[in-house]
């Protein structure tokens, strides 16, 4: 095998990511497949109505949900797949050499859609360990009558074994492309990736400090690392202020924790790859501008604070794509219903407590990797030539 | 002047431990040229390293004017590198994403250098401004980074076999071009190489083997790159 079982222990980000993105699709899919098995028993118009409501707002959140952290799951496998080629480009460019076709290089890439498989099978144990407590939750006003928990294998196939499949022919056959270039060029480890020059125009361009022209080089260099950092903070923004939310119009403490656990364990991992990456791809530039005698500070300025208001700029989104959902959720569910439109407004409080505390793990964040550089030498780098 | 006394370096501990230097002394002066010679593994790069503050010794001093550098923290130590030295590796390590005018600038924004255009164009680059490294040859990369390097205005410049990986002709165009800066400016400049033909275009030569300086004299007359053999 040319890509080992163990090269897709690696992809951390992807099995929390699919863990998450299962853990709530099983929880809610599953208690709406149960709930058809209790429909005939209501003969209440509204208890029908509240019914309605719980399985349309589970649907919705899946889609939400599963959507959105599906979405993202293939943006880190390809940027997964890539950062595998990139940096094993001798390799690869060997086995070429030697004969090996690109798509029977290509077909062992099928490992990395094991960690598919790991963390959506994480995600479906753990939904069916919280299983009791959220359908208790669930129907603790006692409107709906009682569901018993059951095993549904179709979400097996859907959220397991489906994903797993599709994530890898999807690494495959990306890698497949990915490996179309001569052998030699793989072999000298040239970089194919195109990089944005900026044309040097007269005198102006001269009093562009060094160090700006840096940091900007290195937020072009990697936009889908840019993309990450800023998913982070979206999803921080989104699920922390959110469980507030859920809690202020009533629904479930569950839920609310839920969701607040889910976005900081997204953020906390998203920004632990996307950093992690930033620097290990900016290796050599750290060493030289530490030879050359900038200083600690200014190195971790010009490679990691680039990144600083696109991740600001993502937590006000989050915010406001949360306000905007809560809102339209509220629209759609309650707008006709007999229950009326619950009390929703945008909670300052619960913003400025998310707010802080992604401040807080940010620049925590930033302050263990600018240590982490300082442990950077030349002599690193030239050990590893 | 630099002045470098009993320099041992060890690394590695207990029985896989490995001295690259067994008390080396010397001296440099103001203006020097010194061409650290020696076979791969006789310790001159792990020399060049700790005289210009990339590394510390196990025991010994490193004097710069009478100031030990050895001594200095960290953040001193970064300071020293920005006002005193330059280097030029074999490897260039020039900044992958950054053109040429970018990569020079980022020697020449240390010493608030606004003029290091004119040493692109001394380099004979001006006109690949606009390039970056990879679309450069190994010989206009190296040039790059011996502009990068004199953009920095250093009192010492330390060259880690800066024509290793280039081939006769354009070794020679870049050594004739480096000598010609040292002597034009007046930085002192340590080489480390194993070429002992560039030996003779240096001031004075110091032969290493196994950690331990096994010889060292001063040339009469310094040769051009052009005069010597390859």
């Amino acid at each position: 095998m040319i890509i080992r079982l163990r090269d897709s222990a690696k992809l951390l980000g992807i099995v929390i990511m699919c863990a998450c993105a299962v853990l709530v699709c099983t929880l809610f899919l599953n208690s709406n497949i149960d709930m058809v098995r209790i429909k005939n028993q209501i003969t209440d118009p509204e208890m029908m109505i509240i019914y309605d409501l719980t399985v349309s707002s589970s649907n919705m959140t899946c889609a939400v949900t599963g959507g959105a952290l599906g979405l993202t799951t293939v943006v880190m496998l390809l940027f997964y797949v890539k950062h595998y080629i990139d940096t094993h480009k001798s390799e690869l460019g060997i086995l070429k050499a030697l004969g090996y076709s690109n798509w029977k290089i290509a077909k062992g890439f099928w490992v990395f859609g094991l960690s598919v498989f790991t963390g959506t099978a994480i995600g479906f144990g753990l939904a069916f360990a919280f299983m009791p407590m959220f359908y208790r939750e669930q129907r603790n006003d006692g409107t709906l009558p009682d569901v018993p928990i059951h095993f549904n294998p179709v979400l097996l196939v859907y959220l397991i074994i489906l994903p797993a499949l599709v994530f890898s022919l999807l690494a495959v056959l990306y890698s497949y492309r990915k490996l179309k270039r001569p052998a030699l060029e793989l072999i000298r480890g040239n970089n194919n990736t195109k990089i944005r020059k900026s044309k040097v125009t007269g005198k102006d361009k001269t009093d562009v400090p060094f160090l700006q022209e840096l940091k900007q080089s290195t937020l072009r260099s990697r936009f889908s690392l840019v993309f990450f950092i800023w998913f982070a903070s979206f999803c921080y923004a989104a699920a922390v202020v959110m469980s507030f939310s859920i809690s202020e119009i009533g629904g479930s403490d569950m839920m609310a924790v839920m969701m607040a656990g889910i976005g900081v364990v997204l953020a906390v991992t998203t920004l632990f790859l996307a950093v992690t990456t930033v620097i290990k791809g900016n290796t050599k530039t750290i060493a030289m501008l530490r030879v050359f005698g900038y200083s600690d500070r200014e190195c971790s300025s010009a490679i990691l604070s680039s990144y600083r208001p696109i991740t600001y700029v993502g937590f006000i989104l989050g915010t406001a794509y949360q306000h905007g959902l809560m809102k339209l959720m509220m629209f759609l569910f309650f707008n006709n219903s007999v229950l009326g439109l619950p009390d929703y407004h945008f909670n300052m409080q619960a913003f400025i407590i998310a707010f802080v505390s992604f401040v807080v793990i940010y620049e925590a964040f930033m302050k263990i990797y600018s240590a982490r550089m300082k442990r950077i030498s030349l002599k690193e780098v030239m050990m590893e030539e | 002047m630099i002045e470098i006394a009993n320099i041992t370096k060890t690394y590695g501990t207990s029985e896989n431990a490995a001295t690259a230097l067994k008390g080396v002394s010397l001296t440099i002066d103001n203006g020097d040229f010194m061409v650290l010679l020696g076979a791969s593994g006789s310790g001159k790069s792990t020399l060049l390293h700790i005289a210009s503050g990339l590394e510390r010794p196990n025991s010994g001093t490193v004097k710069y004017d009478d100031a030990d550098i050895t001594a200095l923290s960290d953040d001193k130590m970064t300071t020293f590198r920005k006002e005193k030295v330059g280097f030029i590796f074999q490897q260039y390590y020039l900044l992958p994403n950054l053109n040429v005018d970018k990569n020079v600038k980022m020697g020449a924004d240390l010493a608030s250098n606004r003029d290091y255009r004119n040493i692109i164009r001394a380099v004979g680059l001006y006109d690949k401004m606009n390039k970056l490294p990879s679309e450069l040859s190994g010989g206009e990369q190296q040039r790059v980074s011996i502009a990068r390097a004199l953009a920095k205005k250093p009192q010492v410049m330390f060259l880690d076999e800066p024509t290793g990986a280039l081939d006769e002709e354009t070794g020679r165009q870049v050594l004739n071009y480096i000598c010609e800066m040292q002597k034009e400016v007046g930085f002192s400049m340590v080489m480390v190489t194993h070429n002992s033909n560039i030996a003779e275009m240096a001031d004075s030569v110091v032969k290493m083997n196994s950690g331990k300086i096994i010889e060292s004299y001063t040339n009469e007359k310094r040769k051009t790159a052009y005069e010597i053999g390859w």
